[in-house]
């Protein structure tokens, strides 16, 4: 399949920083994509980029197979609703009624349904809005577009549980419907974790972990119990982390344990505990530099 | 529908700011005007026409200026136009180009619309006798006095050039904020210092009185309109690296 996004040594500088260095990712259509990384990552540089809303200093952008700065045959098959997004003096119904215009697949029935759901009256003001239902008013914009490729930056900020909880039925459902590409970036990440079928993970500008979520399950296991058992379990596996309290240990061990490795930590009296994906970016950050760094490239395949 | 005018249509969503405002302030304007002037006595002068000696209102001192107000709000709304609706239109899938274009476009549509209203105001007025207060509100002595297709054509260009103008400074604001819309203000400021020292060492000041005093109003709407011109120019070449 033809990657729908697809970046290459992309490198944003501002003044006095690097928001991007020297990034390159592919995102295939047809699937959705976690963003994940610390707040001040790049994570929205990138995003911004893609939507053509910022320009890159150099390295390649293409998206649906153009640049899409000042594309608008890429740019109208695309949304992308910032997690700041700034508005004219507009009510809530002006600007549905706006994007309802300008993207070609728009559905009001869900544009409706979903202001309906986050309770977002289509005669408030937006300015007046809190953070929440300011959120929600991108969300509805974002799925109602229906647009190829879709770019969520924080899409729930501000938004309560109840409130997420509708956005991700949402997605999952219209996503179901309408297949398309989506690109989310997030901090919540064990909560969006089950949405994505692949994911990105920046640190300080640069791509630290690209891999297939199917294939980080298990990736990493946290084993604990007596320090001998532990040391004598984890000898010859690629460690990233260890943790000693008194007699006990616990160590995040990286790769795949087969029904062998199991049988023997159960024999041991070792408890064994896969890395959450929220865990596992923690930790993807600290790789780089971790000289027992291992290699997780198996991950992606 | 073409993105242009869906550019157009997306400032005349909530069409109070563009079709609303500007006329609210002119008729408060007005209002207070038509006050003033109706506790104003009018002076009269004797003139010799086909029945005799007759007592005309003297227009002198009834020219009230105020409807520079409905003008320079055009210079906010073109401000607005972009500093305030840049952001959501790039959202909305549109090349800055096209935002840009379809800008332009909608401010040509107002002026000329938003002129030819303003023409038809300055023929009541004369039809009236000034709203029966003898107040010229409507005509601007030189500027806004002649047949109601000059009045159009100047009212129009005049409107056309402070919306562009105004969009000028939105793009400069979106992307360089305040420190570079003072800079694009000193740099304007330096230009026509530079142009006033070049004029002065060529001893060039009775070439310009001349010039001035001899532009009739059809030749200064011509010189705004391609002033306005050049601002859409200039506009254009600086939106093309904005960012949101």
């Amino acid at each position: 399949m033809t990657p729908a996004i697809s970046v290459a040594g992309l490198t944003r500088r501002y003044r006095d920083q690097v928001a991007l260095d020297d990034v390159s990712v592919e995102i295939e259509a047809g699937s959705i994509t976690g963003l994940l990384g610390r707040n001040g990552a790049g994570k929205t540089t990138l995003l911004r980029i893609l939507a053509g809303q910022e320009f890159q200093s150099s390295g390649s952008v293409s998206v649906l197979g153009a640049p899409p700065a000042e594309n608008e045959h890429v740019l109208r098959r695309m949304v992308f609703v910032r997690e700041d997004q700034a508005y004219p003096d507009f009510k809530v119904r002006h600007a549905l009624r706006a994007a309802s215009w300008f993207y070609p697949n728009w559905d009001a029935g869900l544009a409706d349904t979903l202001i309906a759901d986050f309770d977002l009256g289509p005669d408030k003001v937006i300015k007046k809005l809190s953070r929440g239902m300011r959120s929600a008013l991108g969300i509805t914009i974002g799925l109602a577009a229906r647009a190829e490729v879709t770019l969520f930056d924080e899409p729930y900020a501000g938004l309560d549980a109840v409130a997420r909880q509708i956005f991700y039925d949402r997605l999952l459902a219209d996503y179901a419907e309408r297949p398309r590409t989506i690109l989310l970036s997030t901090h919540l990440i064990d909560e969006a974790a089950a949405l994505f079928e692949s994911v990105v993970v920046i640190d300080r500008g640069r791509v630290v972990l690209e891999a297939a979520a199917d294939g980080l399950r298990g990736i990493a296991t946290t084993v604990s119990g007596p320090v001998l058992a532990v040391d004598e379990f984890t000898a010859g596996r690629p460690v990233w982390h260890r943790r000693r309290l008194g007699s006990q240990a616990s160590v995040v061990t990286v790769g795949q344990l087969d029904e062998a490795a199991r049988a023997r930590a159960r024999s041991l009296g070792l408890d064994l505990v896969p890395l959450t994906l929220q865990q596992l970016v923690v930790h993807a950050a600290e790789w780089p530099a971790s000289p027992e760094g291992a290699d997780l490239e198996g991950a992606s395949a | 529908m073409s993105t242009l005018v869906r550019v157009a249509r997306y400032h005349l969503v909530q069409p109070f700011q563009y079709l609303v405002l500007a006329w609210m302030v002119l008729a408060f304007a007005f209002v207070v005007n038509v006050i003033i002037f109706g506790i104003t006595p009018v002076s009269h002068h004797t003139a010799l026409t086909a029945n005799g000696l007759v007592s005309v209102a003297s227009m002198d001192g009834r020219y009230t200026g105020a409807l520079c107000s409905f003008f320079l709000m055009f210079l906010v709304l073109g401000v607005q136009s972009i500093g305030r609706s840049l952001p959501f239109g790039l959202t909305l899938g549109v090349s800055r180009r096209s935002y840009y274009t379809g800008t332009a476009l909608l401010a040509v549509l107002l002026a000329c619309a938003d002129g030819l209203a303003l023409t038809a105001l300055q023929a009541i007025e004369r039809v009236t006798d000034g709203w029966g207060v003898n107040m010229g509100f409507f005509r601007v002595p030189y500027l806004l006095d002649g047949p109601w297709y000059q009045t159009w054509l100047t009212s129009f260009v005049g409107l056309a050039l402070l919306f562009v103008y105004g969009m000028w400074f939105g793009i400069v604001y979106r992307r360089w904020s305040l420190f570079g819309t003072l800079t694009f203000v000193a740099a304007q400021v330096t230009v026509l210092l530079g142009a006033a020292l070049v004029i002065t060492w060529a001893h060039g000041w009775t070439g310009v009185g001349h010039f001035f005093t001899g532009l009739t109003v059809a030749g200064l709407t011509g010189l705004l309109a391609v002033l306005a011109a050049a601002l859409l120019v200039g506009g254009h070449a600086t939106i093309r690296r904005a960012t949101v």
